[in-house]
């Protein structure tokens, strides 16, 4: 098992730091060990750190989903800053797909205070699977380029919800302990990739903030019945699940991504590094060709 | 490689054992040889490394790792001093008018009666012995030393050794000479053990109770050793007392052990039982808690003095960490067993051989218990040795070593089963891999002249990846990004996959400027053919070993050290300085952001690349008197390049700290008390720090450009110990010890790391508006007392 598939399984509280970062258990486990033992101490410290040159990040997103398709702009920032880091507002931004169709992406074109940095196709269009997207950025004087194919996806067969006996006994959250099933087929004939997400009440909901739910096929039957959510729910709160699918190198991305954003440092897992990605020139971040599958249940009905 | 070369390499080395022997038969006959074992006169364990020393001649010998001597010389009538650290020097005058065998026992320096009259001090090994870059543990000493828990923990010494560097506390990772984590043979009766760690390295598997000596090679490593690249470290266990019964106990902070010793039949035959586990489970029930975590370890032994030309041992150790969480719903441990069977014989009065046979196994496993989501992996390595050293003690000047080693290997790198049917999991079993390993060598070491010493080897290394096997074939296998597999090469049982033979050799020169300053020079190439490759800097139980094979080269490294060794106040004080250049190749890293756990495919996230490590060392020794102890300096660098690893820049290795300063104490202040102390200084370890953050989503990743390009803080630490053996104890049969100690006395804060995360408050809730990023560092091991109280009878 690509271990990153169990990065998106959760049974029990207890137990679900664990999966999150099953890519690096032995991390975790001695994180554990060392808790229980000697109770690991941590304190924050201000790290000396050079000034580097801002890079240019791209985050890009087509797929069959009316209203998901965007482009944000940016470029990063140094560690200790605080607030969002630096848009581009300026770029020349198009999506172009393999049948010699071009849409241009305008900066927000509706001037929303929150939507600074994000290009939106003018006019709107949906993506087709079976298509490959290639993007263009042209952002201060460079060009960055992205191409992904836009895989197909299963449909979610249905959601369930129950009540998590251990979360019910000791809730983190006052009345949140349902967890939510998910059932679907995963077809064994073809190498896919999945990216999940989780929305309680309409808002995307992580377990913890550095938490990236995805995963390949591999060790895995064709039957995923009772696949659980990786958050809890009250009861009438609205939980709505989507599965995205990923081309091999947007599954690399997150993968790599997730490796970073959970990295200890190095005394166990791997020195942080970059995340590989389909972007040209030195950019940050990922083009992203999606299909979207979504299944929506309103716990207690 | 052709087989020419091979078939050539072999002629040389059956034409240099033919002169060699030839050598031998020519000997004259006016030479006899005076041989035997040396024992402790208390509990008859023999001892190693006894120097046997003819002032006459000056020259001499000493007892090799089962106390053996053979020194062979004119006819004559010969003082013959027999020294050890901790014992009375015995001196004898000894009639050699044909081969005599004398088997002498040496008192405890506490059992003096009759000061034996000494003409002349011998000299000590630090400056006579061809061996240099060679550390020795001695058990006694290490036991009067500060603890972390109260485990008295060999391997925490190793770690403060020049030359040798750690990961941090709270780890069994050492790193020789600028050498990887895996670099390192750990042997225990000659047996390997995989992973030398309790509870992820708090403590080592190595029970001081049975432990009688260990050594630490770094550098001139003697080409009876092979398959590391940097350092062995051999550990010998205790035969047991063949001349009473004794039972030695101790309870600690960690761990609870006992042993018995005891004669089968006097002088010929004891054993030793010991068995230690932790007293943890006990604080975890007081705590509360549906976890448990528990490790034991086992050693037991038995040997058999046939007659004074035979004798066997037998020898077998196991161990195991078991930690379970969620009242067992999640459970994983590891375990290294080990069997050694030795026969020590002589052929003749010169000729020593060893014959051994070796099993051993090393395997873990990771549970979750969960019908839907439920599996067990498991991983193990199984090794199979055969090994016969011999020594030819062709005379006092002239030694001959050789010997053959063969080992079968079987790694299974996970096998993967669900716990239930109605389990998401199918069943997987990872492909086994399948390794032959033969050594052949041969050295000699000859004294040129009174001044120069050279001990010239060779080491032939053949190792065979074999069948059943399957390679598969990638369209890149340097794609480590989910590769794609295009075919496979099939292999049957025994099948050659892959061979490689390669030469190793060795040498070590001695020259003596006076009687107590010499100077020592070495070279030696060490050949590695199983990896074990670490994600992080600290390698784990969870790690997976590989054979070299189809894709993964030998290690190989090239060392030069160049010393200088004196003596000071009458062998009282060992002083030496040492330099070492060390040239890797093919050292094993993962690619950058290699995925590392239950990768099938995990040869393409492997990248061979070069490794160079140069440093000075200095210590000082003091072996005798109430207060001894170690004082040493240690100026490292080691890095590395290696394609696709840093993006192929050459960055510091993870061990790679500059200053280290190590000073250990053991002051016998009467027959009461004893303290201990210990201070180490070392630079910070290498760690990646970001050099921004960016937006992705809703998530905050660092942007990192250098792997390892910032430095942790200085690591430094003060501990304390006193022992305490109650006067009452003189006039009762059994005696009582208490051992305190104190670890990180002044409650320095080390940085075990530091990684990055969103600003939070202390109870975790997100500060601001969650942009701001903070670094926070761990660190383990405030001001930790401990208490131990031993007992013997």
């Amino acid at each position: 098992m690509r271990s990153t598939f169990l990065t998106t399984l959760y049974t029990q509280r207890s137990v679900r730091a664990m999966y999150t970062s099953l890519k690096s258990t032995p991390r975790v486990l001695l994180f554990l060990l060392l808790v229980v033992l000697v109770t690991a101490c941590e304190e924050t410290v201000v790290l000396k750190l050079d000034n580097n040159a801002p890079r240019v990040v791209i985050e890009g997103q087509v797929t069959n989903h009316a209203s998901y398709q965007y482009v944000k702009v940016s470029k990063s920032a140094s560690f200790y800053t605080s607030g969002k880091t630096p848009r581009i507002t300026d770029a020349t931004v198009t999506i172009a797909d393999d049948q010699g169709n071009t849409i241009n992406f305008v900066h927000n074109p509706r001037n929303h205070a929150d939507s600074v940095g994000y290009y939106l196709p003018q006019p709107s269009f949906i993506g087709v699977v079976g298509r490959t997207y290639t993007l263009t950025v042209v952002a201060e004087g460079q060009t960055y380029t992205a191409q992904d194919k836009l895989n197909p996806i299963t449909t979610i067969e249905k959601l369930e919800y129950r009540i998590d006996e251990d979360e019910e006994a000791d809730p983190e959250d006052p009345g949140r302990f349902y967890e939510v099933l998910m059932y679907v087929k995963e077809p064994k004939e073809t190498r896919d990739y999945y990216l999940f997400k989780t929305f309680r009440n309409d808002s995307l909901t992580l377990d913890s903030d550095t938490d990236i739910y995805y995963a390949d096929d591999e060790l895995v039957g064709e039957n995923i019945d009772g696949f659980p959510l990786p958050v809890f729910f009250s009861m009438n709160d609205k939980a709505r699940a989507e599965v995205f699918s990923l081309s091999r190198e947007a599954y690399i991305f997150y993968r790599d991504l997730d490796k970073l954003l959970n990295n200890d440092g190095g005394m166990f897992d791997q020195p942080a590094a970059e995340p590989r990605t389909n972007l040209s020139n030195g950019a940050l971040g990922l083009f992203q060709a999606s299909a979207v599958t979504s299944s929506e249940i309103r716990v207690g009905e | 490689m052709t087989q020419t070369p091979y078939y050539t390499m072999i002629r040389f080395l059956i034409v240099t054992t033919m002169l060699v022997l030839a050598n031998f038969i020519a000997r004259s006959q006016d030479k006899v040889t005076l041989n035997g074992y040396v024992k402790d006169a208390d509990n008859g364990e023999e001892l190693i490394g006894v120097t046997v020393y003819i002032p006459e001649l000056k020259a001499g010998t000493a007892t090799n790792a089962y106390g053996f001597y053979s020194i062979t010389v004119p006819k004559g009538t010969y003082e013959i001093q027999y020294s050890f650290i901790g014992y009375t020097i015995q001196s004898a005058t000894v009639e050699l008018k044909s081969d005599v065998t004398r088997n002498i026992e040496l008192a405890g320096e506490a059992q003096i009666i009759n000061e034996v009259e000494i003409s002349e001090k011998p000299l000590d090994d630090n400056v006579v012995a061809v061996q240099m870059s060679k550390n020795t543990l001695n058990i006694s000493q290490v036991k009067k030393l500060p603890t972390l828990f109260g485990e008295v923990d060999i391997i925490k010494n190793v770690q403060m050794l020049p030359g040798v560097i750690s990961a941090g506390e709270g780890t069994s990772a050492f790193f020789v000479r600028g050498g990887g984590g895996d670099q390192n043979l750990i042997l225990i009766d000659e047996a390997p053990i995989y992973d030398a760690s309790h509870l992820g390295g708090m403590v080592s598997v190595f029970n001081a109770d049975v432990i009688k000596e260990s050594e630490l090679y770094k550098g001139g490593i003697p080409s009876r050793f092979g398959g590391r690249l940097s350092s062995i470290l051999e550990v010998r266990t205790i035969d047991g007392n063949n001349k009473r019964f004794g039972v030695t106990a101790g309870i600690g902070s960690m761990a609870s052990r006992v042993m018995i010793e005891a004669p089968i039949k006097k002088e010929k035959s004891s054993f030793v039982l010991s068995g230690r586990t932790s007293n943890l489970g006990m604080y975890l029930k007081a705590a509360n808690t549906d976890n448990s975590i528990n490790f034991y370890d086992l050693n037991g032994k038995v040997n058999w003095r046939a007659n004074n030309k035979n004798r066997f041992f037998l020898s077998a150790y196991t161990g195991r960490d078991k930690i379970s969480f969620s009242g067992g719903d999640i459970g994983f441990g590891w375990g290294n067993s080990t069997g050694t069977f030795r026969w020590n014989h002589l052929f003749n009065e010169r000729l020593f051989s060893n014959t051994t046979l070796i099993a051993s196994n090393f395997d873990y496993s990771f549970e979750i218990k969960d019908p839907v989501q439920g599996f067990k992996w498991t991983s193990s390595l199984q090794e199979v040795s055969l090994k016969n050293d011999l020594t030819y003690f062709i005379n006092v000047d002239n030694e001959l070593t050789f010997g053959y080693h063969l080992s079968g290997r079987r790694f299974s790198p996970a096998t993967i089963d669900p716990n239930s049917d109605e389990s998401i999991f199918t069943r997987t079993v990872f492909d086994k891999m399948y390794a032959l390993d033969h050594g052949l060598y041969i050295s000699n070491q000859r004294r040129i002249s009174d001044a120069l010493t050279v001990d010239l080897g060779v080491r032939l290394s053949i190792f065979q990846n074999m069948g059943p096997g399957k390679v598969y074939l990638y369209e890149d296998p340097k794609d480590n990004a989910d590769p794609t597999r295009t075919d496979s090469l099939q292999y049957k049982s025994w099948e050659s996959i892959k061979n490689y033979i390669n030469f190793e050799p060795r040498l070590g020169v001695r020259y003596a400027l006076t009687e107590t300053q010499s100077l020592k020079f070495s070279y030696n190439r060490m050949v590695q053919n199983t990896h074990l490759i670490a994600a992080g800097t600290v390698p784990l139980p969870f790690n997976t070993w590989s054979p070299s094979g189809y894709y993964l080269k030998p290690q190989l490294a090239d060392q030069v050290a160049l010393g200088y060794f004196q003596n000071l106040k009458n062998n009282m004080y060992e002083a030496s300085a040492e330099i070492y250049y060390k040239n890797s190749q093919h050292v094993t890293d993962f690619a950058d952001n290699a995925e590392i756990q239950l990768n099938k495919n995990l040869t393409t996230e492997y990248r061979q690349g070069r490794a160079w490590a140069y440093g000075a060392e200095f210590m000082v020794n003091k072996k005798e008197g109430r207060l001894t102890g170690m004082v040493s300096y240690t100026w490292s660098k080691a890095q590395r390049k290696i394609d696709g690893v840093n993006g192929g820049r050459t960055y510091a290795a993870n061990y790679d700290r500059r200053n280290v300063v190590n000073i250990n104490a053991a002051y016998e202040l009467n027959d009461k008390w004893t303290f201990g102390g210990s201070f180490t200084y070392s630079t910070g370890r290498p760690t990646t720090v970001p050099s921004g953050k960016y937006e992705y989503g809703t998530y905050h990743p660092d942007v990192v450009t250098e792997r390892n390009g910032y430095r942790l803080p200085a690591f430094h630490r003060l501990d304390l110990s006193a022992t305490l053996n109650p006067r009452k104890n003189l006039n009762r049969k059994w005696k009582g010890q208490w051992v305190f100690s104190i670890y990180n006395v002044y409650s320095r804060k080390n940085a075990f790391t530091i990684y990055t995360r969103t600003k939070q408050d202390s109870d975790g809730n997100v500060i601001g508006d969650g942009t701001e990023k903070e670094a926070r560092m761990v660190y383990l091991f405030p001001f930790m007392p401990s208490v131990t109280y031993n007992i013997k009878f």
